[in-house]
This record gives C-alpha cells, sequence and structure tokens, in this order.
C-alpha cells in the first residue's frame, strides 16, 4: 500500500485535483494536512470531498501544527486529539523536536531539517522518538524544490536520519507534501529518488507500513486506556 | 564510411522509459532533450550520466489544460541504470522559471511495448 500522509490540502477544487492525480500515479492513500487555523474549516470540506472521491482514492486529514511555541503545540494537540486521525508537528527547532519527540499524543514531527545546517536528531532524540513511537518524516518536496548546495545539504541530513534510523530503529515516514499537480511523481520515482538517497526497498516499504499503522493506531486512540492497554468488544 | 554494426552480444541492451511531462509553458523535442540532459549531469554527475545512453525517441503533445500542457515521450537509456535515470527526471521542476513536472509512468524493452503508456 502507498501511503503519503502529507499532501498538502487547499480548497475543494484543488484537493480534488490533487487527489485525481496521485491516484493516477498509483498512490492508495493521501493525508490533506492543514494547519491548526484551516484545519476546522477543512473538516466542514470532508463530505464533499468524500463525494467526489468516491471509489478514486481513500484520504484522510492530518493536522500539522507549526508554530515554535511549545505550550502552544501542547494545547492545540489536546484540542485537536479526537479530531485529526493524524497530527504531525513541523520541526527545525530544537525545542520543538524534543518536545515533540516527547509527547506520545503526536504521531509526526515533520522535517527535523528544516532551516538548520544539521538533521535536528541525535542519539539523545532518536531514543525518545523511538520511546514514545513518534514518527520523523522526510518530506520529498525539500529535495525537489532545492538546487545544487542547497539540495545537497538536504539528502546529507537525510543520510544523517538514515544512519539514526538504522541505529535506533524510530518510526520513520516518507511524504510528498505536495502543493499542486507539479510535485506528485509516480510511486516508483518517488521510491527510487529515496532510494539515490541512501534507503534500501525494505527501509521504504517499512516507512508505508509505518504511515498505514499510523492511521490504524489513531483509529483504535479511543479505546486506548494508558500505554499498552487497550479495551476491547470482542468477547472471546 | 559508416561503422559495422555491433555483434549482439556486444551490443548494449536498452530500456525505454515513457515520460508524463506537464509544463505551463510550450516545450519542443529540442527543449526536452536539453531538460533531461541538464538534469541528469546536474543529479547524478558528470560521470555517471556518460553511463546512461540517453536518447529522446519520440514526443507527443497529448492535450491542454487550463493549468499545464501535457506531453508524453519515449526516452531510451541503458539497462542498469534506470532507476538512476527517472529519479533524476522526478527532480525536474523548473525549466525558465517556468514550472515542469516529469515522472516516469511506464518502462519496457522495446519502442513498440512502451508506446501503450502513451
Amino acid at each position: 500500500m502507498f501511503f503519503d500522509l502529507n499532501i498538502k490540502g487547499s480548497s475543494l477544487e484543488n484537493n480534488i485535483k490533487l487527489a485525481m492525480e496521485a491516484s493516477n500515479y498509483g498512490w492508495e492513500h493521501i493525508n490533506f494536512s492543514y494547519n491548526q487555523n484551516d484545519f476546522q474549516n477543512a473538516l466542514n470540506l470532508k463530505e464533499d470531498l468524500k463525494e467526489n472521491l468516491k471509489d478514486t482514492i481513500n484520504f484522510d486529514y492530518t493536522l500539522e501544527i507549526e508554530s515554535t511555541n511549545i505550550n502552544e503545540i501542547r494545547k492545540n494537540v489536546n484540542k485537536f486529539r479526537n479530531k485529526a486521525l493524524c497530527i504531525s508537528v513541523v520541526g527545525g527547532d530544537l525545542k520543538v523536536n524534543r518536545s515533540v519527540l516527547e509527547n506520545i499524543k503526536i504521531d509526526v514531527l515533520s522535517r527535523p531539517y528544516l532551516k538548520r545546517y544539521d538533521s535536528g536528531l541525535n542519539h539523545i532524540l532518536a531514543k525518545e522518538a523511538a520511546n514514545n513511537n513518534v514518527a520523523v518524516e522526510l518530506c520529498f518536496k525539500d529535495i525537489l524544490r532545492s538546487y545544487l548546495a542547497p539540495r545537497a545539504k538536504v539528502i546529507s541530513n537525510f543520510r544523517d536520519i538514515y544512519t539514526l534510523y538504522r541505529k535506533f530503529d524510530f518510526p520513520l515516514i516518507l511524504s510528498s507534501r505536495a502543493e499542486s499537480i507539479f510535485d506528485i511523481k509516480t510511486t516508483h520515482d518517488f521510491i527510487s529518488v529515496f532510494k539515490q538517497t541512501g534507503l534500501t526497498d525494505e527501509e521504504i516499504d517499512k516507512s508505508f507500513k509505518t504511515a498505514e499503522n499510523i492511521l490504524e493506531f489513531n483509529k483504535n486512540r479511543s479505546n486506548l486506556i494508558f500505554k499498552g492497554v487497550r479495551r476491547v468488544d470482542d468477547e472471546a | 564510411m559508416k561503422l559495422k554494426v555491433l555483434p549482439p552480444t556486444l551490443r548494449k541492451n536498452n530500456r525505454y522509459l515513457t515520460l508524463d511531462i506537464k509544463s505551463v509553458s510550450q516545450l519542443t523535442k529540442d527543449e526536452l532533450v536539453n531538460i533531461i540532459w541538464d538534469n541528469c549531469v546536474r543529479f547524478q554527475g558528470e560521470c555517471n550520466t556518460s553511463n546512461f545512453n540517453l536518447w529522446v525517441m519520440k514526443f507527443y503533445e497529448i492535450g491542454k489544460t487550463d493549468d499545464f500542457i501535457h506531453y508524453k515521450s519515449i526516452v531510451r537509456c541503458q539497462r542498469d541504470f534506470t532507476e538512476d535515470v527517472r529519479s533524476a527526471l522526478a527532480l525536474v521542476n523548473k525549466y525558465n522559471s517556468k514550472n515542469i513536472s516529469i515522472t516516469t509512468i511506464g518502462l519496457s524493452g522495446t519502442i513498440k511495448s512502451s508506446e501503450k503508456f502513451i
């Protein structure tokens, strides 16, 4: 299954265009991401979008929190936890990276390397990510939209993250963060770019499974009493 | 005088990539050739690109929409380097400061079979 948990959501028409294009190129599930200010309005679009994308592609919403204030991030997570199937926080700031990876209520730390000269992760943060099951997200768009030296630096940051990933085995997900139909590529192209940066086939497959697992886990989150204990209905 | 054709065992093995191209501005085949070479050299380097044996075989204009002009093309490359070529082409995003997107929608061993993706 090919999952993309971060396609930038906007108007209804644009979302439909993006979803159609993604479906044509082999994607099976996409998540439209909205920031904390637009998320509530986006929920109102959901029914119309469902109607239009019936039998085309599965979709859902990701709440993408963009803030450097840790308290604001925490408040937004608590506010939207029951409404969003996936909550990601845009990283880049070291304090944000750390607080996100320590928060079990957050699913994804998106782009910890953003606007930085390093990957934004170290062995301590990698351990926290693995312990709290917070995924680290790498975006295809960061390679696509940069060129020459900045592109080389982004790829270098990706490689640093791969090294930590291989040692600490935290959840890693790959996404496109497409804003327009020009940013959506076929699944095979997407995979081959990440293969060129140093990931193996198995690691890429695992990243798609991780994305699927995040959504599955959050569907049952209401039954989770605390870590490791879940309410089950089946009378066995 | 023309060189004699190599025996089959000494010939290079080719694969044909079918490209799906969306461009905001009008494109010609020569411009596509430039785009492909420039981006392969930029992403893979000169030494690696020398292995690719790139050649634009066919170029079609499919249609126009409000947002872009849609083209398809068949590009030849060497058998063991298809992944390298398709990753380099997937990373094309601008030409003459205008948006462009290239993605590979098919891979086959003959031009004839790659035409089914057009």
